[in-house]
């Protein structure tokens, strides 16, 4: 009897995670045979066998370890005081984190090629765009202010005054024209 | 040491089976840093190697996978209070909820932290070095060359066939776990580790074929 691929392709999985358990459990108790299922793809079991042997547990260095034990414990003695401060329950949390870590949707490496749900963009936003528009808006009064304020104070450098003497004599003449054409009507 | 924690439960097809089921083998510690917060160094210890493990597999840098583990287990301190556990009996005999949870959070933090990326960084040489015996300096070599294989092969691998594959082989988990922590069926996750072999042994044997037999790992006149 031949099985759908669909189902083929499911008993063969079960088949290599059982292989894997074998595998993982053999190697736990140092034994050099592992039990297998001859129908198991030997290519599968020669691929696992190769993983097991080289994909081992990576170790972060000894001060990072502490380093990090530092920083828990400080933030834990931060989140046990709030309470006592009047905080909400103890909740105080990193970096203004109110829903579960674990639960929050993410955007996948588009990279990845695997067809995993994406979700929405997680970033908190809403605090970004408030900051930005404040300092935008602190930015323009401050520019305004700026150019009142020079306005209000001429300066004394040479070019300054040719400009404002060219200003104020391209003023004059205006006005004496127009002071000619009223005498003339 | 936590005393194990088992629960009753039963009632299947209308016959009340008892079953002893183990539960989150974490609950005493969990319990207890939820109390008291400072309490939370235990559980922190105890997966710190396999957290920071997965991130150095999942980024290939030492120090990009330090920044990844120091924001999971900042977020696991704060979020705690809203940790739920929830055990089931098909989880099987030492499952975690809390490591569960801990990986989920290690995943979204690892994923956000590569989609700054262009491209994914991958280096096996570099990483397979890390992990290599520095004592055994005959078989350094060879084994180097074997490990930055067996990771450039998993580097290669599609997002979620690669985070099963180092879940299974390097953390050690169950298959119900990683379902748990990549949100798939644990018939899905089996399918994904099955491909991954597959793949793995395509690429593996590509790479070989690719060798004259002087060069092939293991070759002693190598």
């Amino acid at each position: 009897m031949t099985l759908p691929i669909h189902d083929r392709v499911e008993a063969e999985a079960l088949l290599t995670d059982h292989y894997l358990e074998s595998l993982l459990a053999a190697h736990d108790r140092h034994a050099q045979d592992i039990p297998f299922d001859t129908a198991l793809d030997s290519d599968v079991r020669r691929a696992a066998a190769k993983l097991r042997s080289n994909l081992t547990r990576v170790h972060p260095s000894f001060r990072f370890e502490e380093r990090l034990a530092a920083s828990l414990a400080e933030a834990a003695a931060r989140l046990r005081l709030a309470p006592a401060a009047g905080g909400e329950s103890g909740a105080r949390r990193y970096e203004g984190l109110d829903y579960d870590p674990a639960d929050r949707d993410i955007q996948m490496d588009p990279h990845d090629g695997d067809p995993t749900p994406r979700g929405r963009v997680t970033h908190p936003s809403r605090p970004l765009l408030i900051g930005g528009a404040l300092t935008s808006a602190a930015l323009s009064i401050a520019g305004a202010a700026y150019v009142a304020w020079r306005r209000s104070r001429p300066t004394s450098s040479a070019m300054e005054r040719a400009v404002r003497l060219a200003h104020r004599q391209r003023a004059v003449r205006a006005a004496s024209g127009a002071i000619a054409r009223r005498g003339l009507d | 040491m936590p005393r194990p924690v088992f629960w009753k439960v039963g009632a299947t097809d209308g016959i009340r089976r008892s079953q002893i089921a183990h539960l989150d083998r974490d609950r005493g510690l969990v319990v207890e840093a939820r109390r008291d917060p400072t309490a939370f160094e235990p559980l922190y210890r105890r997966y710190l190697a396999q957290v920071y493990s997965y991130a150095y597999y999942e980024l290939g840098d030492h120090h990009e996978a330090e920044d990844a583990t120091e924001r999971t287990f900042l977020f696991a301190l704060s979020g705690l209070p809203r940790f739920q556990e929830r055990a089931h009996p098909e989880d099987g005999q030492g499952a975690s909820t809390f490591r569960v949870w801990l990986f989920r959070i290690a995943r979204n933090v690892v994923a956000n932290q590569r989609r700054g990326r262009r491209r994914h960084r991958w280096a096996p040489l570099e990483a397979a070095s890390a992990v290599a015996d520095p004592m055994d300096v005959e078989g350094r070599a060879t084994d180097r060359a074997a490990a930055a294989d067996a990771w450039a092969a998993v580097g290669r691998l599609p997002g979620d066939r690669r985070r099963a594959v180092v879940l299974r082989f390097v953390d050690e988990m169950s298959t119900a776990e990683i379902a748990g922590i990549l949100g798939r069926s644990e018939g899905a996750v089996r399918v994904l580790i099955h491909r991954a072999l597959r793949s793995v042994a395509r690429d593996l044997d590509k790479r070989e074929a690719s060798f004259t037999p002087a060069e092939l790992p293991g070759n002693p006149a190598r």
